[in-house]
């Protein structure tokens, strides 16, 4: 029987329409396959990447309990990322091309990790913006038209919502501190207010991929919609514990019930994204440096299993 | 105050406290990521097991001292945690084998402690031994890959057995705090630990095709005494470096 | 003396039995088995809790909303105690609490009688998605210390799985 795609891509679209959530073992367009590929490598990866800017001050933290909340933190990422690279593969790519486009620089992650970790309370700022931005976006693609992705981000995002808050009360608690502990947290602040607000993307006349994305229902609202709903949500919490944001231009719009702000600086975002932030190379580095030292172990896991099934074998 | 089960207390706590900081730092460096969660869960379990250990240390104590008090507030010559904890990570194997080491003598440690004649040292020995036995299986696992994989892999970990084995003594060191303790049905009787740990460690480095280094002369010890290596030193100040920077601060 | 609050300590315990777990909310602290006791001591409120792993973080976050609870309802002479004996168990959790999370999407743990002597790779899991015998264990260690990753060969997604502890 001949295969039409005009007709397969019609009942393709019509599911969509109806809000049918597309499994593995459904046919979907090529180009929808990549596309799902991309995305959810990369968020695969910006877990995995995210570990290490949080992972520079787990033998650092200032009391058991902050020690114990982050290394649990960084194991969810882990944990995270190992899920969805897993969620990934059903799409027909195995792991290890994923991890090749990562360390070849091919894929890319959350610009948001290449930003250095440079005192305590960017454990509480990553926390509060960073997973707060994530879960925005994330919210979001728990309706997306993917199954798999689309119920592997209701159950992370619970967990998201958790870490939110624990970033924040870090916050809260040293704003109630010593005055060098105030001066770091609003040190912090200013350092990832901006690069949070540019983890939503480019803005909406600048995002090529939207229109089809959003067809799909691989993308739900537009970028600056997300963007403005973090702000929304974030400002309020700021002022509640005597942080300020560093914008100048901030204000509450009473008419459309909207804050206002500034204009992100697209020069510095297309550079991060380009390579060139403060942190790429040397996030590139850890990853490959990784990548290589656990190269003999990896050999010997595999070396070990085939001794073991001939074994069994003979 | 006990100052005897303080003392003892303050081992198993500083041990476990110890043997997480040096896992922590692989986060985000695994060989692989399921390994790096392995290291991170066995970390944050440890930790946990840390600070009941140290919040009853101090306890006992009844100076005021907490559990960040004595974790952050303690120099290397105060601390009782095992010199194999504080050796370095080097490689994985080289970790792999320090956690078998620890995990088989947690594992048989905890299970003498669980008949404890003190209530919270027994409950907080079934409580660690619950998720020792997990360490001990997957550092068990691991030494068998390793040590039966490649040419290279059984290299490696054979180096990190030589070199580690020097610090095993000190795992069975016996002072009168034992001594009294033991007496009191509080201790674990080592002599019983330390031949259910040949036993163990011998069977699973044979079946990895690993040797048992023989006895040599360089065995190290002196954890007990908080006598250390250099190791513990540098870890401290990259533990320590927060509170003892702000000691007004409250985190 | 009078007792500050009027609220007897089963009621209490119903109260703080209904705080959801902060990482799987879908579970409630009295199901885990978290909250072992409520009881009314000299006018003062006696609370015990116990952790499930030495290392859970949301044990913290537990603790304040306990304390939260308890304002709210003008409690303020109580005191809360960390209890490690008995240890916690997933044999504890309620067959309704195994249902709940099977239908958030994570195949709830066995009973240790069923699976003794079992190495993890050895047990056999349905798939919460689409109910197969067809998987197969991923990753012993998940995001969070309760739980491991599985895979479904059926319905080819992953899917997590809450550790049976013992």
């Amino acid at each position: 029987m001949e295969v039409n795609i005009e007709q397969l891509e019609k009942d393709f679209q019509a599911k969509i329409d109806a809000g049918i959530s597309i499994e593995p073992k459904d046919w979907m367009p090529e180009r929808y396959r990549h596309q799902l590929i991309r995305m959810m490598s990369q968020h695969a990866h910006s877990e995995v990447v995210g570990m290490l800017p949080e992972g520079n001050w787990i033998t650092r933290a200032p009391s058991l309990m902050r020690k114990m909340v982050l290394l649990a933190k960084v194991q969810d990422e882990a944990g995270h990322g190992l899920y969805i690279y897993s969620a990934t593969e059903t799409l027909g790519i195995s792991r290890d091309e994923m991890i090749n486009q990562l360390l070849t620089g091919k894929a890319k992650y959350s610009s948001i990790f290449n930003y250095p970790t440079l005192n305590w309370a960017d454990m509480g700022a990553i926390g509060w913006l960073v997973d707060g931005a994530a879960i925005v976006n994330q919210t979001a693609l728990a309706k997306c038209s993917f199954g798999p992705y689309a119920r592997a981000m209701l159950r992370i995002c619970k967990e998201e919502n958790f870490h939110q808050k624990q970033g924040y009360q870090i916050l809260a608690n040293m704003m109630q501190g010593t005055e060098a502990q105030k001066q770091m947290v609003q040190d912090a602040v200013n350092r990832f207010w901006w690069p949070s607000l540019m983890m939503f993307g480019p803005s909406d006349k600048n995002s090529p991929n939207s229109d089809e994305l959003m067809r799909w229902k691989v993308k739900l609202y537009s970028n600056d919609d997300l963007r403005q709903r973090f702000i929304d949500r974030t400002v309020p919490q700021a002022e509640a514990i005597g942080i300020k944001i560093p914008d100048d231009k901030l204000k509450w719009n009473e008419k459309t019930r909207h804050y206002e702000w500034g204009e992100i600086n697209w020069d510095e975002f297309y550079a991060v994204i380009g390579g060139n932030g403060p942190c790429n190379r040397l996030r590139m580095k850890q990853r490959n440096d990784a990548h290589k030292n656990g190269q003999w172990v990896r050999e010997a896991a595999i070396a070990f299993a085939e001794k073991r099934k001939k074994n069994k074998a003979a | 105050m006990n100052k005897d089960l303080f003392e003892y207390t303050l081992r198993l706590g500083d041990t476990s406290l110890i043997l997480s900081q040096r896992l922590g730092e692989w986060c985000g460096h695994g060989p692989m990521l399921e390994e790096d969660i392995a290291l991170t869960n066995i970390a944050l379990d440890l930790l946990g097991q840390a600070k009941a250990f140290l919040a009853y240390a101090g306890e006992i104590e009844g100076k005021g001292r907490n559990e960040d008090v004595l974790a952050f507030h303690r120099d290397a010559n105060h601390f009782r945690n095992l010199l194999l904890t504080e050796q370095p990570n080097v490689d994985f194997g080289f970790t792999i084998i320090r956690q078998l080491f620890v995990s088989t003598w947690q594992h048989y440690l905890y299970s003498e402690l669980t008949h404890a004649t003190d209530k919270n040292m027994s409950a907080l020995a079934v409580k660690s031994l619950k998720e020792v036995n997990y360490h001990l299986r997957f550092a068990s696992d691991w030494t068998l890959r390793l040590g039966d994989g490649t040419e290279e892999s059984h290299q490696r970990v054979q180096a990190a057995v030589n070199e580690l084995w020097n610090y095993t003594g000190d795992l069975f060191e016996i002072d009168q705090v034992d001594e009294a303790l033991l007496k009191l049905g509080i201790a674990a009787d080592m002599k019983k630990v330390e031949a259910s740990w040949n036993k163990h460690i011998r069977q699973v480095l044979n079946d990895a095709t690993l040797s048992v280094p023989e006895i040599n002369n360089f065995m190290r010890t002196g954890s007990r005494k908080g006598v250390h290596t250099e190791y513990l030193g540098f870890i401290l100040a990259e533990m320590q470096f927060l509170p003892r920077a702000y000691p007004d601060a409250k985190w | 003396m009078k007792e500050q609050s009027s609220l007897e300590s089963s009621e209490i315990f119903q109260l703080l039995y209904a705080i959801p777990d902060p990482e799987v909310p879908v579970i409630t602290i009295g199901e885990l088995g978290v909250l072992r006791s409520v009881d009314w001591v000299n006018g003062q409120l006696n609370i015990t809790i116990t952790p499930t792993y030495s290392g859970c973080p949301a044990m913290f976050a537990i603790e304040a909303e306990i304390k939260t609870i308890l304002k709210e309802n003008n409690i303020t002479d109580f005191k809360l105690k960390t209890v490690h004996f008995p240890a916690w168990t997933t044999d504890w959790l309620s067959d309704d609490a195994k249902k709940k999370l099977s239908e958030y999407g994570i195949a709830p743990p066995q009973h240790s009688s069923q699976i003794k002597h079992l190495r993890p790779d050895e047990v056999s899991l349905q798939c919460p998605f689409c109910n197969s015998d067809k998987t197969h264990l991923t990753s012993w260690f998940g995001s969070t210390a309760c739980k491991a990753l599985y895979f479904c060969d059926n319905c080819r997604q992953p899917f997590e799985h809450f550790k049976c502890h013992h």
